[in-house]
């Protein structure tokens, strides 16, 4: 395997003495789909704000592609792209021009942006819908333009926070499919979801993180063996056995 | 640089999209523009009408009064015939009538004594009250001008000097008498300018321009529970970058809204020229971009959107009434003092003198020094104050 591209490095953020994230250290290396599994509140999405820049982390230092989100963080912005776990869109715009805003935002010329946004529409299969305005798309429609956008510039790492909730199985596969034809063409990925079938088929690697602190890290196949033999052991048991049964509210 | 910019740029489609926002920045001050105009504006002085039943058909005098009250600049006269009017005030349709009866210019000619009749339904009616005094002083001077005439011509009787004559110098000596009256009596109007577009129409604006900059502060909130400012951060665009930008988008907002609502003034109520409209232009920028500094100031403050909207129209409506937009605020006492502290009074006062006084630029230069410092200080205090996630960047 390659060299990592991702390294975080003993990451804290507390909020009000409240520890969101807690010792966090792992790496991604280049070409990998890495899961981030826990239960709500186990400090995903503030993990992924850390690692994007948008949060500064307490303690410890992540370094993308050779440079610190300290002290380079115009640099890191440059390598990724994040898509939100909240639809974070211009409802009132159509689909192509929130692409075509964000992708000036990264930098993108008026043309560039232009073709990348036809570009990422056909990938997430909305080309005959580019025109239509997004708070008259459903939920997989407004899904798919979220992700669309969050790979406008070429990020060469996507950081993908629960990117299929709510959504029917025809418009997350279609998402599959997109993550599959992303990670075929090099791209290095962070993917955080709750649904267990989802992290095994599509991850390399996995960490588990429960009230801000990695409790596990493996290939899906490797921590299914721990706890029994792999085809009969789901990775929801191994996430159970491990998190334990008690709901988190 | 661009990329403050297309947040603009952007923002404007956004708000050109939304019906409800256009329906409140513009429909909204011209409907109530024209309730506050239907309310107090046209009538500002008396006008009516004297109805007038004329049975002294064909005679010199009669027309000679009928003349002079068509020329009254209050009066509008209504010819009737003896039935119209005297089923009209049966019916009390009119309440008061004026009659020339038959004979009245014979008698007039003749040295007796013309005699006119009001018929009324009990007091008149109000309009019938003023009409009437008006009539009085209509023959009155009539009278005297009769008697002139008549005194003038028993005085030279025997002269041998020509009736014509008499007639003719009398008529040149009644008329420069018209022209420039011995004494006058001038018009001086206290509180409120007399008329209501030029006193109002300047401060519906502001206060809907206000109204609707602050109420943008909402915007901005919900863009970040959305989580749009968040994404835009880990773009490439700088928190300062977007601070401006939503700047410029505020103002843009601020400023189209300005330019329809003043353009429809020009063309509807002609208030402005050219070079007026351009200098009310300049300022209403300026009252803008201080506007939009608060709007921010309020976006910064503000964690909820409902807060946002409440902070917007409890400070608005601070603005616009301590900055005299309903009523003129008086030159001095308490009123006066605490309207200092209101932008609109700023912008109100500036617009006023330009559109109504003719004032330039550098007479106001007093009220854009503080709008522009209210700008000046509210910007760096919002940026200062802002975050894109709490905790965050
Ligand atoms: N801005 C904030 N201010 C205060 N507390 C926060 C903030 N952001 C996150 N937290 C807290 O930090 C903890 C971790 O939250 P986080 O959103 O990272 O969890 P998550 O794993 O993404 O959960 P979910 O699966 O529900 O999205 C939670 O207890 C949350 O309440
Ligand atoms: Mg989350």
């Amino acid at each position: 395997m390659l060299k990592p591209f991702l390294i975080a490095k003993n990451l804290h953020k507390s909020f009000n003495s409240r520890k969101a994230v807690d010792r966090v250290s792992f790496s991604i290396r280049k070409g990998e789909i890495f899961g981030l599994l826990g239960p709500n509140g186990a400090g995903k999405t503030t993990t992924i704000r850390i690692l994007s820049t948008v949060l500064e982390p307490d303690r410890g230092d992540v370094i993308i592609g050779g440079y610190s989100i300290r002290r380079n963080p115009d640099a890191v912005r440059r390598l990724i792209g994040v898509c939100p776990q909240e639809l974070a869109l211009y409802e009132e715009l159509s689909a192509i021009d929130n692409l075509v805003f964000f992708g000036r935002m990264v930098g993108l010329s008026g043309s560039e942006a232009k073709a990348q946004a036809v570009a990422r529409l056909k990938l997430v299969g909305l080309t005959g819908r580019a025109k239509g305005r997004v708070d008259k798309f459903s939920g997989g429609m407004k899904r798919r333009v979220n992700l669309a956008v969050s790979l406008m510039g070429h990020p060469k790492l996507l950081f993908m926070d629960e990117p299929t909730v709510g959504i029917d199985p025809q418009s997350r596969n279609r998402i599959y499919r997109t993550i599959e034809r992303l990670r075929d063409r090099g791209m290095t990925i962070l993917y955080t979801t709750h649904y267990m079938e989802e992290a095994n088929r599509l991850c390399d690697r996995v960490a588990i993180i429960d009230a801000g602190r990695i409790i596990a890290m493996d290939t899906p196949l490797a921590l299914r063996s721990r706890i029994g033999p792999p085809e009969q052991v789901t990775l929801e048991d191994v996430f159970l056995k491990l998190t334990g049964r008690r709901l988190r509210d | 640089m661009i990329k403050p910019l297309l947040v603009a740029l952007y923002e404007v489609r956004i708000y050109l999209r939304d019906r409800g926002d256009l329906a409140f920045s513009l429909l909204l001050p011209i409907v109530t523009f024209a309730l506050m105009y239907g309310a107090f504006g046209g009538q500002d002085t008396f006008h009516g009408t004297a109805h007038v039943v004329n049975e002294d058909q064909g005679g010199a005098y009669s027309i000679l009064l009928l003349e002079r009250l068509e020329e009254n600049d209050c009066l509008d006269v209504n010819l009737l015939s003896v039935q119209e009017a005297n089923s009209k005030l049966d019916r009390a349709d009119l309440l008061l009538i004026l009659y020339i009866p038959h004979g009245f210019s014979d008698a007039v000619a003749s040295g007796e004594q013309g005699q006119l009749v009001f018929k009324q339904r009990g007091n008149g009616g109000d309009e019938g009250q003023v009409v009437a005094s008006i009539v009085r002083s209509v023959v009155d001077e009539l009278a005297q001008e009769f008697q002139v005439h008549a005194q003038v011509s028993e005085a030279l009787e025997g002269t041998g000097i020509g009736q014509e004559q008499i007639d003719v110098t009398v008529e040149q000596l009644i008329e420069e008498e018209r022209q420039e009256p011995t004494v006058t009596v001038g018009e001086e109007t206290l509180g409120g300018s007399a008329d209501p577009v030029e006193a109002f129409l300047p401060t519906i604006v502001t206060m809907y321009v206000l109204f609707a900059i602050t109420l943008t502060a909402r915007v901005l909130v919900e863009e970040r529970r959305r989580g749009t400012l968040e994404r835009l951060l880990t773009t490439r665009i700088g928190v300062g970058q977007l601070f401006f930008g939503k700047f410029l988008a505020f103002c843009s907002r601020g400023f189209i809204q300005t330019l329809i609502l003043l353009g429809l003034a020009y063309a509807v109520f002609q208030m402005f020229t050219p070079l007026s409209f351009i200098q009310a232009l300049v300022i209403a920028l300026v009252f803008i971009a201080a506007a939009s500094g608060l709007g921010l100031l309020i976006a910064s403050v503000a964690r909820t959107e409902d807060q946002a909207v409440w902070i917007a129209v409890v400070f608005t409506m601070a603005m616009v009434l301590l900055g005299g937009t309903f009523f003129e605020i008086p030159e001095v006492g308490v009123m006066s003092v605490l309207s200092k502290i209101s932008v609109n009074t700023y912008a109100n006062d500036a617009l006023k003198a330009v559109i109504n006084e003719g004032s330039s630029l550098a007479d106001v230069g007093m009220q854009l020094a503080v709008l522009a410092g209210v700008a000046v200080v509210a910007l760096p205090l919002g940026r200062l104050l802002f975050k894109v996630l709490p905790g965050g960047r």
